[in-house]
């Protein structure tokens, strides 16, 4: 019995002894950042009521001991609040840069010379044994570099069917080199192609797949894309039969890059969704909601 | 001079065209297998015994670096790549030879060349055991070489990545990077990010020893926060500390024992 009333005297007493830490600190913020005419016109005021309260000597020995505290003190403290604006700011203006760096690297990583490397030896070997499949190649290498270089990118490309084109284009090279170990599938319903949508999202995605598809796969393997409309909103899926997760290998700078462009393009409406279906590999999908204006 | 060649390439042309050239500039040597991958190339090279292999390094089933590291002891191996910064500064810092596609038959007539060498030194070897033993000493090199080829490869710890968690009847893989907090409740732990919350049954305290602790700091008894999620640490009219979140309203308190965490930033 006694030892519950000692607990909550105890406790009492901590709960008191916090309030005042906290109301002390409070004051001695507010005594910092106060300007001294405040604090004068402050202390005069409670000088007065405390007179005529008859409270005696204790308001100014309270206003003279807040004046030595504020003059000791108070310099600091208000170059402590002042710092830490400043950290919040530069911590806003770091996201920033950061989203904007991240942007750039979007941008300008997406060729994979891997990639470009195999694909023009494919075309040298091909001219010499097969030069028509050499000129097929070819074609769709153009076609690929047409919308995947930056500088090459015109208005047209932020549509729905010019990325499914430039996926195509690059799935096309990737059999060539793979033979039957690559298939493919593309559906995409011709009222959709119009749509907007950002440029090289799908391309990562189907590069990914191939990556821990059909690539690591002695079998090789089927990628197989979808575009389809989710009430208001535009689904594209990139699904793959392969690998699936590695649940400790880091998601990459790809899917990382489509993450922060989806949040700047679509301030959060917009989302990155992976799934991993109980017959493998994966399944990759990207949600925007769709622009009506256009 | 005559010997025996095996070519692992996963891409068939590229097997044809490395054929093609190796035909021009060396008409002696047969070549003996071709393989699409790794695994396959092995059991090959055991069963056939060729003197030299030509390896892709990106390949499925096991890589080129990988698979190396076993075909290197019984024959000579050249690397063949298209691109592969990593590999071509490593093998221009070592003694093995490597060639780029597509093969250039120049280049491909001086590689040819040394190996004709490295095979006769092989075979004065076996018939002058005492006589040099530079050959082993490149053997030597080529598995040092490997060996740091492949720690580099398999450098990083081993920390959870994704969290599995389902949705109706589907599994969805949420990015650590994507979690803001993870929250135990009774018999499930709540894995909340900016745009939704999932509920999982593995406990807070397993997936506190599997993510990375650099990443994820235990705030709470009942709290695991991912750090470059938080955005400010302020107290309360009682003291105790309160964690702002980027992208999320909600505050997240810290326990006493953990205040150390955030002492006077």
């Amino acid at each position: 019995m006694k030892h519950r009333d000692d607990n909550k005297v105890l406790n009492f007493i901590m709960d008191v002894t916090d309030t005042v830490t906290v109301v002390w600190w409070k004051f001695f913020d507010w005594l910092a950042v106060v300007p001294w005419s405040s604090l004068l016109g402050i202390s005069l005021v409670a000088m007065i009521i405390g007179g005529a309260l008859g409270l005696g000597g204790l308001m100014p020995m309270l206003v003279f001991a807040s004046i030595i505290i504020k003059s000791l003190a108070g310099g600091k403290r208000s170059a402590e609040i002042a710092a830490t604006a400043a950290a919040t700011r530069a911590d806003v203006e770091a996201l920033e840069r950061r989203l904007l760096e991240a942007e750039m690297a979007a941008l300008q990583a997406q060729i994979e010379p891997h990639f470009l490397f195999n694909t023009l030896a494919l075309i040298g070997q091909l001219i010499e044994t097969n030069p028509a499949q050499a000129t097929v190649v070819h074609q769709h290498l153009i076609k690929y570099l047409r919308s995947a270089m930056p500088q090459m990118r015109d208005k047209g490309n932020g549509k729905l069917g010019q990325q499914m084109d430039m996926c195509r284009a690059y799935l096309n090279i990737m059999q060539a080199r793979m033979q039957e170990r690559l298939t493919y599938d593309i559906d995409l319903p011709s009222e959709l192609e119009f749509l907007p949508f950002p440029s090289m999202m799908i391309q990562t995605l189907v590069e990914n797949s191939i990556k821990h598809g059909p690539e690591p796969k002695t079998t090789g393997g089927h990628i197989s894309i979808t575009a389809k409309k989710v009430d208001d909103q535009l689904l594209v899926e990139v699904n793959d039969n392969g690998m699936g997760f590695d649940l400790h290998a880091d998601d990459g700078m790809g899917l990382t890059n489509i993450r922060e462009r989806l949040k700047v393009l679509y301030s959060g409406k917009a989302q990155l969704v992976i799934e991993a279906p109980q017959t493998g590999g994966a399944i990759v999908g990207i949600l925007v909601p769709v622009d009506t204006k256009q | 001079m005559s010997a025996t060649a095996m070519i692992v390439d996963d891409e068939s042309p590229m097997r044809d065209q490395l054929r093609a050239r190796l035909q021009q500039v060396w008409p002696d040597l047969s070549i003996i297998a071709e393989a699409a991958n790794g695994i396959v190339a092995i059991e090959q090279a055991e069963e056939l015994r060729p003197d030299i292999i030509f390896l892709d390094i990106r390949m499925p089933g096991k890589n080129g670096i990988e698979a190396a590291s076993i075909l290197a002891k019984q024959a000579l191996v050249v690397f063949v790549t298209a691109y592969d910064e990593y590999a071509i500064q490593a093998f221009e810092r070592g003694a093995m030879d490597y060639l780029l596609k597509p093969v250039e038959a120049d280049r491909l007539a001086g590689t040819c060349q040394r190996l004709q060498e490295r095979l006769q030194q092989r075979q004065q070897e076996k018939t002058a055991p005492a006589a040099t033993n530079t050959a082993s000493d490149q053997a030597k090199q080529v598995e040092q070489m490997l060996t740091q080829l492949m720690q580099q490869q398999s450098q990083k710890r081993e920390y959870l990545r994704w969290i599995q968690a389902s949705v109706g009847t589907s599994l969805r893989m949420v990015s650590t990077k994507e979690v803001l907090f993870f929250r135990s409740d009774e018999k499930y732990t709540l894995v909340q990010t900016e745009q939704a919350e999932y509920l999982i049954r593995k406990s807070l305290k397993e997936l506190e020893d599997e993510l990375d602790p650099k990443e994820f700091w235990r705030i709470h008894r009942s709290t695991l926060v991912r750090v470059s999620a938080i955005a400010e640490v302020t107290r309360d009219f009682r003291g105790r500390q309160l964690i702002g979140l980027k992208g999320h309203a909600e505050k997240l308190e810290v326990s006493r024992n953990h205040t150390h965490l955030f002492q006077q930033m």
